[in-house]
């Protein structure tokens, strides 16, 4: 490798321009973080600490947090489903080969496209605004994040169907709504259902989020006890968390690999 | 068709139909059902709900512009964008780091690989919520505990995918490095790194994009960054402030969503580092 030393310089010459810009960038974005090198280093021992304050657990509390527990999962499984529904209705809407209207279509299809650039957090925080508190604002903030993701891939997944079904029995006559349940649907439910597990994950997460934000369940536990300084009972929250979300994981995969590649109502 | 043809008892297909959505359809409803009963919700929350959003469109119009006259807002809007640039790029660096150490085909052994993947994977499951919250505790509130939260959320997944995309290369021009008796970090350099660097930068870039997302909500609990001010104005019911905010943040977003782009399709199947 050092025969070419000779050729090094010009081999690297075109990346010295990129590397500069991405260095100074890189250093203005820290500075505007204000790294402190200082403040990690003393944050470790002090890092230590809040382990050791930590442990145990306080294992007493798990009772009480059972009930948060089953919340935060509740509110991501009533949203995840309204989302999941409503997003079918939009993506049908939305699919060329269900609806003939070009304006209708493309309207729907920039709605969604704005709704997912915006934010998740956006969302939720609007719709705290508006609900108040409490679990229904959580539901209705995940139920609306989903539809922008949802309705996009359903939307997708009933163009790409094998259009021979959905033509035979439109020649026979078949109403709209038989054309979506018998050609359809056996062609999508299995992806539809695949994406809806992958976003009830994203929105367990989110659903724990929402507690802090004060829209019930687990999250709340949880700040509460760290503002409270009660360490140990945050330590339970935090496990309990890990477990719910492990759970919750391990479940929809276990789902998802029944259901992908079968033809489901046929 | 065959559903409505199939619809007497006695045939086998009905039957098999009936046993596996009739139990998963119901488990689904009961399921759905008792959790509305547990959270309270009605429709009724609903309907109260839509004065709500009126009232609150009226309040949010016309966006209150005036905010940004302070600077301050656009001073903590690039805050929010130095928090996943830095983070991101810091997370990069990481992720090759464990990519190389978690890669089959270039990891020094097998049990630091092993190791590896059950730290990426162990440092994935962890939502950022909870180590924003801890770190906050440990170095003070601000930007600079928003940016390690990213920089980890990045190593986690960025790590699986470039261990991932290292062992999926072509063996050759490795193997016949090894020959020669090339150490480990020129077989890396020359074998190696040619081969992924494109779509190292182009997950790096793709994780960027749901940084910025992040770097938005970690202000909401503590990170630094618009999220603080988001957030600040919606608790204090100043709506037409928050649009103004959201629209100019969704606006940066969107533009540095666009130079991410830009650069991703520009760098795939290009050769860098030859």
């Amino acid at each position: 490798m050092r025969v070419v030393t000779g050729k090094t310089m010009s081999r690297y010459q075109k990346y010295i321009l990129p590397a500069g810009i991405f260095g100074f960038l890189l250093l203005g974005s820290a500075v505007m973080c204000r790294v402190d090198p200082v403040a990690l280093i003393a944050g470790i021992p002090r890092g230590i600490d809040l382990f050791g304050q930590m442990v145990p657990p306080a294992w007493k509390t798990f009772p009480e947090l059972v009930g948060p527990a089953l919340e935060t999962v509740e509110i991501a499984f009533v949203g995840t489903a309204l989302g999941a529904s409503l997003s079918f209705v939009i993506g049908l809407v939305a699919a060329h080969n269900m609806n003939s209207n070009r304006i209708l279509r493309n309207t729907v299809r920039t709605i969604l496209s704005v709704e997912r650039a915006l934010p998740d957090l956006i969302v939720v925080l609007f719709f705290v605004a508006i609900v108040g508190l409490g679990p229904f604002p959580g539901v209705m903030a995940l139920a609306a994040s989903s539809i922008g993701m949802l309705g996009k891939l359903f939307a997708d997944a009933i163009e790409e169907v094998d259009p021979k079904p959905v033509e035979s029995m439109v020649a026979i006559g078949a109403t709209k709504a038989q054309v979506i349940r018998y050609a359809v649907l056996p062609q999508v439910i299995p992806s539809l259902i695949g994406n809806t597990l992958y976003r009830f994950e994203v929105n367990i997460r989110m659903s724990i989020f929402l507690g802090v934000v004060g829209a019930g369940g687990i999250g709340y536990n949880l700040v509460t006890s760290l503002r409270l300084l009660e360490y140990q009972e945050a330590m339970a929250a935090i496990l309990t968390i890990l477990i719910l979300v492990t759970l919750c994981e391990k479940l929809s995969e276990r789902v998802r690999r029944i259901i992908v590649g079968q033809e489901l109502l046929r | 068709m065959s559903g409505r043809r199939t619809n007497y008892r006695g045939d086998l297909r009905y039957k098999r139909w009936y046993k596996t959505y009739f139990f998963s359809g119901s488990l689904f409803i009961l399921i759905f059902g008792w959790s509305v009963a547990h959270l309270k919700i009605s429709p009724r929350l609903f309907w109260e709900g839509i004065p709500h959003f009126f009232n609150l469109v009226t309040e949010m119009l016309p966006p209150n512009w005036g905010v940004f006259s302070r600077g301050k807002i656009l001073w903590s809007i690039l805050e929010t964008l130095s928090m996943a640039f830095a983070g991101t790029s810091l997370g990069a660096i990481g992720a090759l780091f464990f990519g190389l150490l978690g890669a089959g085909n270039i990891s020094p052994s097998k049990v630091i690989r092993e190791a590896t993947k059950r730290l990426l994977a162990a440092e994935r499951s962890v939502p950022p919520l909870i180590y924003i919250l801890l770190l906050v505790v440990v170095i003070g509130l601000g930007p600079f505990a928003g940016m390690i939260v990213i920089a980890m959320g990045t190593v986690g997944m960025l790590g699986k995918l470039f261990a991932e995309a290292i062992e999926n290369i072509d063996p050759k021009p490795l193997e016949s490095l090894e020959s020669t008796g090339a150490t480990r970090i020129q077989m890396v350099r020359y074998a190696v790194l040619p081969q992924v660097i494109p779509s190292l930068i182009a997950n790096t870039l793709y994780r960027f994009d749901i940084n910025l997302r992040v770097a938005l909500f970690l202000g909401v609990v503590g990170g630094g960054g618009i999220g603080v001010n988001l957030q600040m104005a919606m608790s204090l019911f100043r709506y037409a402030d928050a649009l103004a905010i959201t629209v100019v943040t969704l606006l940066i977003i969107w533009v540095a969503e666009r130079i991410s782009d830009y650069f991703r399709r520009r760098v795939i199947g290009q050769e860098i580092l030859h």
